[in-house]
This record gives C-alpha cells, sequence and structure tokens, in this order.
C-alpha cells in the first residue's frame, strides 16, 4: 500500500496487450519493455490509438496484460487490482465524484484506506494548500472552473501518496493560457512531493517541456525513449523525427561511415557528415534518410541545397521559408525575426541553403 | 493500433477469466427479477397454449382431456341440431371491429399527435419538457378515471349535450355514449400520449437546418413537411402507431365502459369466455389470436425500423 | 413594427391542432375535477360549489378498504420491483459490449409492455388458481407478485437510464483510489444512482395504481382494489361521489409523477 519501504523503479517487461480475438484482434500493445527510475518524470509521448493510454491503464490496473510483466519496486504487480496498487490516477477527465465536496473528494482514498478522521483531516488540509484550493474546499465540482478542478484532481490523486502518479492527459481539457501554467504547476508539484510521474500526451510540446525522460510510441512499439534533449535532437526513426517538431527529410548515398557519423552524398553531388543513431552502421553505397531541423537550416549565397522560395509565411516570432528544392523535395527553414526589418528573399527567388555540421542526421526508415 | 494477422490462441489472448466470472456476477444479479418475470408475467403464458386444447369444464376451468374445439370455435360454429359448420360470426365481427377500431384509433391519434409533437419539438428547449410533462399527466392518471372523465363528456347529459342543447343546435341530446365512435374517442384519448412520445423523441433529433435548406432551394411548406419532415421522423411515426396499436386491439376497460356491454371488443369476449361463457379453452385461444396479432404487429414495425436504420447506415 | 421573421419551424395549422390536442387532453379530467365540487345529485346542473361528494366518499367504508389496499399493493409492488430491477439495471449496464443472453433479458424484461394486459390476466388467472388450489393460500400475494412483474420493465427504465448516463470512470476512480468494489458501490454509485432509483419507485408505484385488468383477472373475492371498484361502480347510476374518488386519485397520481419528472431532470 502507499507506504512501502522500499522505494524503487517501474518496470515493465515484454508487456503485450490484445483486444479481441481471431479477425478482430488488435495488438494495442507489442512486447513494450521500459525502466521508470523513482522520482522522475517520464511521459508516453504518442499519436492517439499508439498504446499510451493502453499501458496507463495496465500499470493501473484497469487493464489485464495478455502477456508480459509490471513491476512496482521489484514485485509483479499484474494480478493486484486497481485499489491494491500504491499507484493513483488522475483522469482525463478527472471523474471526480459530484456528490462530493472537494475535501470529501481528495479525502476519498484515505477514507476507503480506513484511515483515522484526524489524519484525514490533516492530509486534505495539506492538500488543499499544495494546490492552492483552500478557499474552494466545501464547493462541489460542479461549482469550481475547469482549472480548478484539474487542481482537486491531482489532489485527490497525490493525497494517498502514491508511489507513482499516472497522469492520463490531464491537461487536454484546459485552455491554452491555463494549460502553460498547469505544465508549471505539475513540475513543480512533482518536485516538492518526489513522485514518480507516469504522464501520457499525445502533444509533443507538452511533452519537451515538462519531461525528465520520454519514451515515444506508436503502433503499440516503443520508438524511443531519452531526455527531450536526446528525442529532439538524435531521433532514431522517421517517425520519431516526423512526429517531434518540424522536419526537413531528405535522401542521400552513404560514401563512408565512420562510427558515429558517416560522410554522405547528395543528389547535388555535395557531401556533408551526418550523424548516426546508435546501432546504424551503413555501408557505402546504401541509400539513406537524412534529417535536418528548420531552424538549423540557413539561407545562403552558396550551398549543399538550392532551389526556389515558394512561400513565406509570417510566424511572429520567426517567419518560415518554403523552398521548393531543384529535387523536386520540399524544404521549410525557420528564420528569426528580429527588430532590424532584413530583407527576406521573396516567392520566385532562387536561394542557396546552408546546413552547418552536427545539424544533419541519419534516421532509421 | 495495427491489427494482428494471426492472433494467438492461448489462454491468455484477452484474458477470458475475468470476464467469465463478470458473466456469471451478472446473472446472478439479474436473476431474481427474471425469475418473478417468468413466474408472474411470461410463463404462464405458456399455460394458457395448454388450456387452449382442453376441455371446458362445467363451472369455469378445465377438464384434462385433449381438444381442438377451442380454437375450432375461435373461428368457426358447429349447429347444434345439424351439425353444420359455418364461419363464427359473432366472433368474427368483434375480430373485424377490432381492428378497425384500432386502425381509427391510430390514425386519429397520429392526426392529433403529429402536429402537437411538432409543437412541442418546436418550442424552446428548456421549456419541451414541461409541454411534454403535459402530454403525460393524463397518460398517469387511472385508465378507469380517464375513461370515466370522456364518458362524463359525451354522454346524454354530459358536457358536449348540455352544451349543445342550451346553445339551441340541438333539442334531443345526441346518442354518443355506447357506441364504436366513444371507444374510438376513448381509446385515442387515452393512448394519446403514446403516439406524442415517439414522434416528439424523432422530432427532436431533427436538424433545422435541413428546413431552411428545403425553403432556401424553394420548396414550400407543404413540400418541406412532405419531402423532408415526414421521412426523416418516419422511425418516430412507426413506433408511435405500433405504441397506440397494441394496446388498442388489446383494450378492455375503455370498450367495456364506453361501448356499454353492446359494442364488444376482442378484451371484452376474452372476459366473457373467463366469466358468463365458461369456456376456458376458447377464451385461451382467443387470448393467444390477440397475441399473435399483437406480435405481427411488433414484427412489422421491428421490420419497418430495422430497414430504416439500415438505410441510415449505408 | 417590422415584418415577422420568417420562421422554417412553424407549418400550416400544427399550432391550432396542439391546442385543440391539449383542450381534448384536459377537458376531461377539468370537469371531471369541477363537477366533483357540485351540489347536485347529477352533471346535468350546477347547483353551487360543495364538499359533500368528499365527505361521503372519504366516508364510505369501502372505498377507504380498497384504496387503503391500492396503496399496500402499490407500495410493495413497487418496492420489490425496484429492488429487482436496480439490480437487474447493474447487471445490464456498464459494460462495453453486450454478454451473452443479455439480449434476451431486456426482451424478458420489457416483455409486459408487449404483451397486451388482457392476455397476462388470462395468464394468470389460469397459473394462480391451479396454486390457489395447490396450496390454499387465498391472500393479497398473488396480487403483489403480479404487480411487481408488471412493473419491473416501468422500474428498469429510469434506473437503466441513470446508469447510462453515469461516467463509468467515476467508478474507476474509486477503485484507483483505494475503494473496495463493495465500498466503492457504497460510496460512488450508490449515491449517484438515488436518483434514479427514486424515480423508478415512482414510476412503479403510479404503474401498479393504474392497473386494472391484471388485478380485475387475478383478484380473490374480496380484494377490490380501486380502479376494480370503480370499474364495478361505473356500471351503476353515477354519483359525484366518483367524481370525488376521482379527483383525490388524481391528486396523489399527480404528487408521484411530478416528483418523478423532477428527479428525472437532476442531472446526472
Amino acid at each position: 500500500m502507499p507506504s512501502s519501504t522500499t522505494r524503487s523503479d517501474i518496470e515493465i517487461d515484454q508487456l503485450s496487450k490484445v483486444f479481441g480475438s481471431g479477425d478482430d484482434a488488435v495488438r494495442a500493445l507489442d512486447a513494450v519493455s521500459l525502466t521508470i527510475p523513482e522520482n522522475e518524470f517520464f511521459t508516453l509521448l504518442g499519436p492517439s490509438g499508439c498504446g499510451k493510454t493502453t499501458l496507463l491503464r495496465m500499470i493501473a490496473g484497469f487493464e489485464q496484460p495478455s502477456s508480459g510483466a509490471i513491476r512496482l519496486g521489484g514485485s509483479d504487480i499484474a494480478d493486484l487490482p486497481p485499489n491494491k496498487r500504491p499507484v493513483n490516477t488522475v483522469f482525463q477527465s478527472y471523474a471526480l465524484f459530484p456528490h462530493m465536496t472537494v475535501a470529501q473528494n481528495i479525502g476519498f482514498a484515505l477514507k476507503m484506506l480506513g484511515r483515522p478522521k484526524a489524519e484525514i483531516e490533516a492530509t486534505v488540509a495539506e492538500m488543499l494548500k499544495l494546490v492552492k484550493m483552500e478557499p474552494m474546499a466545501n464547493r462541489k465540482p460542479s461549482q469550481i472552473s475547469g482549472g480548478q478542478q484539474q487542481r482537486v484532481a491531482l489532489a485527490r490523486a497525490l493525497a494517498p501518496r502514491p508511489r507513482v502518479l499516472l497522469l492520463d492527459e490531464p491537461l487536454s481539457a484546459l485552455d491554452l493560457k491555463l494549460r502553460k501554467e498547469m505544465q508549471v504547476e505539475l513540475k513543480r508539484l512533482q518536485g516538492e512531493t518526489g513522485i514518480t510521474f507516469v504522464f501520457v500526451t499525445h502533444d509533443q510540446e507538452e511533452a519537451l517541456t515538462m519531461s525528465d525522460r520520454i519514451a515515444v510510441m506508436s503502433a503499440g512499439k516503443v520508438r524511443q525513449v531519452g531526455t527531450p534533449r536526446e528525442i529532439y535532437n538524435h531521433p532514431a526513426d522517421r517517425f520519431v523525427a516526423d512526429f517531434i517538431g518540424d522536419t526537413n527529410f531528405l535522401t542521400a548515398t552513404v560514401e563512408k561511415a565512420n562510427g558515429a557519423t558517416a560522410r554522405v552524398r547528395l543528389p547535388s553531388g555535395h557531401q556533408l557528415d551526418a550523424g548516426l543513431p546508435t546501432g546504424l552502421s551503413p555501408v557505402s553505397g546504401d541509400e539513406v534518410t537524412l534529417v535536418t531541423r528548420p531552424e538549423h537550416a540557413r539561407l545562403a549565397t552558396e550551398g549543399p541545397l538550392k532551389g526556389t522560395v515558394e512561400n513565406a509565411v509570417y510566424f511572429g516570432t520567426d517567419t518560415h521559408i518554403h523552398v521548393r528544392l531543384d529535387t523536386g523535395d520540399l524544404f521549410i527553414l525557420r528564420n528569426q525575426n528580429t527588430t532590424s526589418a532584413a530583407a527576406l528573399p521573396e516567392k520566385g527567388d532562387p536561394v542557396a541553403i546552408a546546413i552547418p555540421d552536427g545539424a544533419v542526421r541519419i534516421v532509421r526508415s | 493500433m495495427s491489427a494482428v494477422e494471426m492472433a494467438p490462441h492461448g489462454a491468455d489472448t484477452d484474458k477470458p477469466k475475468a470476464p467469465r466470472g463478470d458473466i456469471a456476477w451478472r446473472w446472478g444479479l439479474v436473476a431474481p427479477a427474471l425469475i418473478v418475470l417468468l413466474l408472474a408475467a411470461s410463463g404462464p403464458l405458456l399455460i394458457v397454449l395448454v388450456y387452449s386444447f382442453l376441455t371446458p369444464g362445467n363451472f369455469g376451468g378445465v377438464i384434462r382431456e385433449f381438444s381442438t374445439d377451442g380454437w375450432f370455435q375461435v373461428f368457426f360454429t358447429r349447429d347444434i341440431f345439424d351439425e353444420t359448420v359455418g364461419p363464427a360470426t359473432a366472433h368474427l365481427d368483434i375480430f373485424r371491429r377490432s381492428i378497425t377500431l384500432a386502425l381509427y384509433t391510430t390514425v386519429f391519434a397520429a392526426v392529433l399527435g403529429f402536429p402537437t409533437a411538432w409543437f412541442i419539438a418546436t418550442r424552446a428547449p428548456d421549456v419541451r419538457p414541461i409541454w411534454l410533462f403535459l402530454v403525460t399527466i393524463p397518460f398517469w392518471t387511472n385508465l378507469v378515471i380517464r375513461t370515466f372523465a370522456i364518458q362524463e363528456v359525451i354522454r346524454n347529459e354530459g358536457l358536449v349535450n348540455t352544451i349543445l342543447r342550451s346553445l339551441g343546435i340541438i333539442s334531443a341530446p345526441i346518442q354518443m355514449l355506447y357506441t364504436d365512435f366513444a371507444i374510438m374517442l376513448g381509446m385515442a384519448y387515452v393512448f394519446l400520449p403514446l403516439m406524442v412520445l415517439p414522434l416528439y423523441a424523432s422530432m427532436e433529433k431533427l436538424d433545422f437546418k435541413l428546413l431552411e435548406a428545403g425553403y432556401d432551394l424553394y420548396a414550400t411548406r407543404l413540400k418541406v413537411l412532405w419531402h423532408i419532415v415526414l421521412p426523416l421522423v418516419k422511425p418516430g411515426f412507426i413506433a408511435g402507431s405500433i405504441l397506440v396499436f397494441i394496446p388498442a386491439i388489446g383494450a378492455y376497460v375503455t370498450p367495456r365502459i364506453l361501448g356499454g356491454g353492446r359494442n364488444l371488443m376482442l378484451g371484452n369476449l376474452i372476459e366473457l369466455q373467463f366469466g358468463q361463457g365458461r369456456n376456458w379453452p376458447l377464451g385461451s385461444a382467443l387470448a393467444l389470436t390477440l397475441l399473435v396479432i399483437v406480435v405481427a404487429a411488433l414484427m412489422v414495425y421491428i421490420r419497418a425500423t430495422s430497414r430504416e436504420e439500415g438505410r441510415r447506415h449505408g | 413594427m417590422g415584418k415577422r421573421n420568417f420562421s422554417v419551424a412553424s407549418l400550416p395549422g400544427f399550432g391550432t391542432i396542439a391546442i385543440i390536442t391539449f383542450i381534448f387532453l384536459y377537458l376531461p379530467i377539468v370537469t371531471l375535477v369541477v363537477y366533483s365540487f357540485n351540489e347536485a345529485a347529477s352533471m346535468s346542473r350546477w347547483e353551487g360549489f360543495s364538499l359533500r361528494w368528499y365527505e361521503a366518499a372519504l366516508a364510505n367504508r369501502q372505498v377507504q378498504d380498497v384504496s387503503i389496499r391500492s396503496l399496500v399493493i402499490a407500495g410493495w409492488a413497487a418496492t420489490l420491483a425496484t429492488i429487482l430491477a436496480t439490480m437487474a439495471a447493474l447487471a445490464t449496464t456498464r459494460n462495453e459490449r453486450r454478454f451473452p443472453g443479455q439480449t434476451m433479458i431486456y426482451a424478458l424484461i420489457n416483455q409486459p409492455l408487449m404483451v397486451p394486459e388482457i392476455v397476462t390476466g388470462v395468464a394468470l388467472l389460469i397459473f394462480f388458481a391451479m396454486i390457489k388450489i395447490a396450496t390454499g393460500y387465498q391472500g393479497l400475494g398473488y396480487l403483489i407478485a403480479a404487480h411487481t412483474a408488471f412493473c419491473i420493465p416501468f422500474a428498469y427504465l429510469p434506473i437503466r437510464a441513470r446508469l447510462e448516463t453515469m461516467d463509468l470512470t467515476l467508478e474507476r476512480a474509486a477503485a484507483d483510489l483505494y475503494a473496495t468494489p463493495l465500498q466503492a458501490f457504497r460510496h460512488v454509485t450508490l449515491p449517484l444512482l438515488v436518483p434514479g432509483i427514486l424515480a423508478g419507485f415512482m414510476l412503479g408505484f403510479v404503474t401498479s395504481l393504474d392497473t386494472v385488468v391484471i388485478t380485475e383477472f387475478v383478484k380473490s373475492a374480496g380484494q377490490d382494489t380501486l380502479p376494480t371498484y370503480m370499474l364495478g361502480q361505473l356500471r351503476r347510476v353515477v354519483t359525484p361521489e366518483m367524481n370525488a374518488i376521482s379527483t383525490l386519485f388524481l391528486l396523489l397520481s399527480l404528487i408521484a409523477v411530478t416528483v418523478f419528472f423532477l428527479l428525472s431532470r437532476k442531472k446526472a
């Protein structure tokens, strides 16, 4: 139960989940393995239907794995019902009990656990303070705003001091401004409580700003696990590169691979050094996919890529320049706007694009 | 999510254990209700079937001897003296009257019910439940009282005749009570909410933008009604008609009070066999015949609605 | 004043017919109630306001008997039907796909709504006659059983509707917060279901009070309920005492139905 002496991490071991059977069978999770250390803000990121919510529900105990194990601090919890797991969930819809006050909602778990009244009251007061909801203690959920409901849902899940807090797209119902506030708030709460957070989202920006580490998922599989920086700068495959941030894809031929980089030749004949993901060692003559971020490339008078400006889209902080390359591919550059009205190329202008060393990587396709 | 070409057939796919326990638990919860329903509603219908094939007892009840006389008498009579077989005209008349009156009732209820449902569906959303409630209030008051109320209005010394006479329009009261018209009026009165409710339900779902589109494309009000509204509320129309027709064809209380013992309907004929007639097998056979008519009407309804559904989903 | 907006929703003559319908629905009832206060013994004349028929009705021993019997039967039948219907509703909702036999369960529960009351009445007359001979028991149990079965689908309706609009994640949240299944039911499901259960009870109660035909067939001698008593009285010359009884009965149904209406409007 919540107060356990050994505090360690979550181990997901070869976990699979198949819904239905026969021709209708859907493999929602396919042999997923993950390790989440204690006190980490860990995010499961992926498009809808990628299996992230299924994985979360299995950790919570609402879904039984078809095969594989879930270990919490070394012991398998797969057979425990949700009410026996030291894991609490912040639901996407908050699932606040409408017939109870804010304080009763927050105290619910401790009441179920049969804690003494004084302890419940103290914890509820502490939680109300933690999420800054003291004045609302006696309101019903229908009498508070969406952002406040979100705080109550958090406090309710944190009150029993779970070892792990699961958050199922908890910010998706909030408007942009409130969402930004809550992102900071969640990060603060995680730091203050020292509880492991497992956060599910399909919003890559949210994942990048909040997480210690991210697992990018697609089609029931984990594509890459790493810090936001690793995921963004060193995407392991085409899916991750495409899903996280804006990406330009280029094709090239390998000239020579040497350790962490490879010399590649573009269709224009230019040669570049491109970073390699771990475990990939192409040989000379291989066709590979290159990725480069729009903000890493810049317009130049001379460069490995040439084309014609098709469009320039103003975004306030920066301007996106769409260049139709001579190869026919579209390449997007992001140019930071400055106060000086620097001359930007106009539609139809021929341009060249320069890519600095280290800004190009090879990905698995 | 990716589909699996070949699902593993192991016991661990989809964990059959938990659902099986869940199903047993669900059956356990629902069992007491089912037992009461089987004992005090559905099960005894089988005994009626058995009784319809037995021989009537002298003072009601049955003698346990197989006989098809009950069913025979539903449709035919045998002359006491020369044993010639002829159609049971008295019974067939009652069948005809029951079906005709039930149909008239349905039509009458539709004529009043359709505009009423439309009226309610076009009120502001927050007052609609109140109008709907007004339609249902009479429905939840006792059937005997409602029929009695109609009787008070249409009898010779009743409200209508009194008003007409005091206005000098008529000199002698119009005989309305104890006629087929009285039965039809009474049944329409009593079952009207059953027409309004499903019609309202389908009208409420209606997208009024479609009507705007109709007018925009040069349709007149009648054409909009005929080509847009009617086809879209057809499911509600069918449901309402069936919901009125079924209790009307099996009506007992209304024809008994407003028909005055002369204009019998099927329900009264059945009751007679268990009362004065003391012919339980005939009564059982008549009851089952009524049931067959009702089931046939239900089948028409189910087929009509499933065809509607099929059309809607492609 | 400018011209009125074109109203897409208005159809010719519909408003008029709707008004006629409401008059048609309420005129007989209003007449019935008004004449319950008539001094005269006949409806042809209005001889002034009087409560004499209410006094007569309330002093009528037989009316007292049948009223109490009606309420006793309705109380039992509605209570039993509500308990059974609640259990059945819990078993037939809150699952993503139907379990084997669920369609058959629906059919059985709704069967009393489909079969004409007269047919059920005949069936119960025969069946209960057999039991009466076999056991010798002649009491109110038969009527209560018949009414209970008949009330189940009516009680089931609002309870099931309530359960279906209920957020399933609330129960999941309770389980996540360490509630055992029983605690989750006691602290979350049941409190949220209460309006549905009360609505089901009210609907069942009114249905039982309204049941005439089944009662007429099932009752033993001396087991008249208010509706069957009135049905019998209508064969004779009717005095405004009937109006007074009807008005009182109407009031009772009206209260029950209004409570039901208000409960079912309470948001889930």
